[in-house]
């Protein structure tokens, strides 16, 4: 059993998290009376430039920024890190290529989720459906997997059990997206972004404490492991890893729907112009940390990894517990907590709004049937505690194939919306043909792939898959039909004016 | 400013954008890759660590703020045409 001590910081803090949420219900019950779809799954086109920042930060850093991440540093060294900070360019990146346009667009045709901007650009029910497929499946994919990363930590920090730990902040934060909506859940992101930098503060000064400063450690590992301060760490850190890191976690990341949709959401462009620059430097500035604490770690686990249970998930975990007292640890241990409430709260959010917005509400248009506010109110709510009450129950017990979705997620991810979207926002030829040929066609070939484990010159299956997409995406757009002008117009205002 | 002069300055961000992340991948390779044999060190910190990680961190924020500076721009998000 484990000290209460250990518990309580948490419980404060995924507390506060459900008074937050209960708050912005509260405020916001004026707009979602009279259109609750625009205020629940996109917040009324409302967020300021730091929450922005901050919720597009945390969504994006996850469990293992906390864990796998410096886990891995610990093992390589300064490798991981020189290879972890590409991600400094994820906030500025979606923002500043797809922000704008996004949010012009999503205005004029009153699109509140991205795969609005995607059926209404192509025309396609069958593309949004499957994009909504897509969505579901990877998102409960990464979902179960984050609960999963945080309770195993949760139990190795605090002593509490595994099932323990994830009732707590996977009930909460199951509730607190449900009540809050895209406004609660970009709100307690940016407190959780806050939370992250503390508890990464609190323990780089423990483990330098603990290590004897940053000069001594520095010292032992110069002396002992002098491939950590390789780039290349004697051949664990190969040049390949570089350039998929750069395309995977980097570049591609653009089209992640969970970053596009922060696109949709903002209120004005001063908002996306401070929300570059504080993303900017939040990310990096949590990457950096996060990361440094694993590699000198070293300092303090000096034994092999087979001393600590063969795996390096057990390294920040035992770093916590080696450095601080119970209080601290329970109060650390917030960090890693909040980078994965905060991540699963946008995905389950995003994940109901493919459900309801996207495919309910759409079935229901074309059906011409009127559905009253009350009724998708009632049915949002609904979708969104069901979605989390599933992943909470398969996170108990996760089956292996979870393992494998969640493997595939992110790259498939990726490889699914990149071109869909790059494309269809700054190239007017793009059609519908190509879209869907690119999707299908580009994910098929990237699990599969990534199942037979089949690489191209050892770079990361993602190439395959972005390349197979671009490939029939340009295959598909010369051979099928030009899209109509009038969708073109409201897209591209700038070539098609009247 | 109109609709369509809306967008043109959203694709000159959206191309500037493309142009901040090239640099900073050359940043970050110049920085880290270019200075692995310098004997250089800090705190028994190899120069390149520092140039390509925090180096690249400072210089990804200085891209931000000329992007955010001299590139983009403000204007109404809502559909006011010709004002």
């Amino acid at each position: 059993m484990g000290n209460w001590v250990n518990l309580l910081p948490v419980f404060c803090f995924l507390m506060f998290m459900l008074g937050v949420s209960f708050y912005i219900q509260y405020a916001s019950r004026k707009e979602r009376s009279t259109n609750f779809a625009r205020d629940y799954f996109i917040g009324g086109y409302s967020l300021g430039g730091f929450v922005l920042a901050m919720t597009t930060v945390a969504t994006y850093s996850s469990v293992s920024t906390f864990v796998g991440g410096p886990g891995m540093a610990w093992l390589v060294g300064y490798g991981w890190l020189y290879m972890a900070i590409v991600q400094v360019v994820v906030v500025f990146l979606v923002l500043g290529v797809f922000g704008k346009k996004i949010s012009m667009i999503s205005r004029k045709i009153n699109a509140i989720t991205v795969i609005d901007v995607i059926r209404s650009r192509y025309q396609s029910d069958f593309l949004a459906n499957m994009s909504a497929l897509f969505i579901v499946l990877f998102f409960c994919g990464t979902m179960v997997a984050q609960f999963v990363g945080a309770a195993k930590l949760f139990e190795a920090v605090t002593g509490f059990s595994y099932l323990t730990g994830l009732t707590l902040f996977g009930l909460i934060v199951v509730f607190y997206t449900t009540v809050g909506g895209f406004k609660g859940v970009a709100v307690t992101d940016a407190i959780c972004a806050i939370a992250m930098l503390v508890g990464l503060g609190i323990l780089f000064t423990s483990m330098l404490n603990a290590g004897g400063g940053y000069d001594k450690i520095m010292e032992y590992i110069s002396t002992n492991h002098h491939d950590m301060l390789e780039p290349l760490s004697q051949g664990k850190m190969p040049v390949s890893l570089y350039i998929s890191q750069w395309l995977l976690v980097g570049i591609c990341t653009l089209a992640l729907p969970q970053s596009v949709v922060r696109g949709i959401s903002f209120k004005d462009t001063k908002a996306l112009h401070k929300a570059m620059l504080i993303g900017t430097i939040t990310i990096g500035a949590m990457t950096l940390v996060a990361t440094w604490i694993g590699v000198l770690s070293k300092g303090i686990l000096m034994e092999d990894l087979t001393a600590y249970g063969n795996s390096v998930d057990n390294i920040t975990p035992l770093t916590i517990v080696k450095t601080m007292g119970p209080l601290w640890a329970g109060i650390t241990i917030i960090g890693p907590i909040a980078a994965t409430v905060s991540t699963v709260s946008s995905l389950l959010l995003s994940s109901s709004s493919s459900i309801i917005k996207d495919v309910y509400m759409r079935e229901m248009e074309k059906r011409n049937v009127e559905v009253s506010n009350d009724k998708i109110k009632n049915l949002s709510m609904l979708a969104t505690v069901v979605l989390g009450l599933i992943v909470y129950v398969v996170a108990i017990a996760p089956p292996s194939v979870i393992w494998q979705i969640n493997m595939f997620a992110f790259g498939g991810l990726e490889t699914a919306f990149f071109w869909v979207m790059l494309f269809g926002l700054f190239w007017p030829r793009a059609n519908r043909t190509g879209a869907i040929m690119a999707m299908l066609g580009g994910v098929v070939c990237y699990c599969a792939c990534m199942a037979l484990k089949i690489k191209v010159l050892d770079l990361h299956q993602i190439v395959i898959g972005i390349g197979v997409s671009l490939v029939l995406f340009l295959i598909g757009t010369y051979m099928g039909k030009g899209t109509d002008e009038k969708v073109l117009r409201v897209f591209f205002p700038e070539r098609y004016s009247d | 400013m109109k609709r369509s002069e809306k967008f043109v300055q959203a694709n000159r961000e959206a191309k500037a954008t493309w142009i901040a992340l090239a640099l900073v991948i050359l940043f970050w390779y110049a920085a880290g890759f270019g200075l692995e044999n310098s004997a250089l060190e800090f705190f028994h910190t190899p120069i390149w660590v520092l140039g390509g990680c925090i180096g690249t961190w400072l210089f990804s924020i200085l891209v931000c703020w000329v992007l955010i500076k001299f590139v983009f721009m403000d204007f109404d998000l809502e559909d006011g045409e010709d004002k």
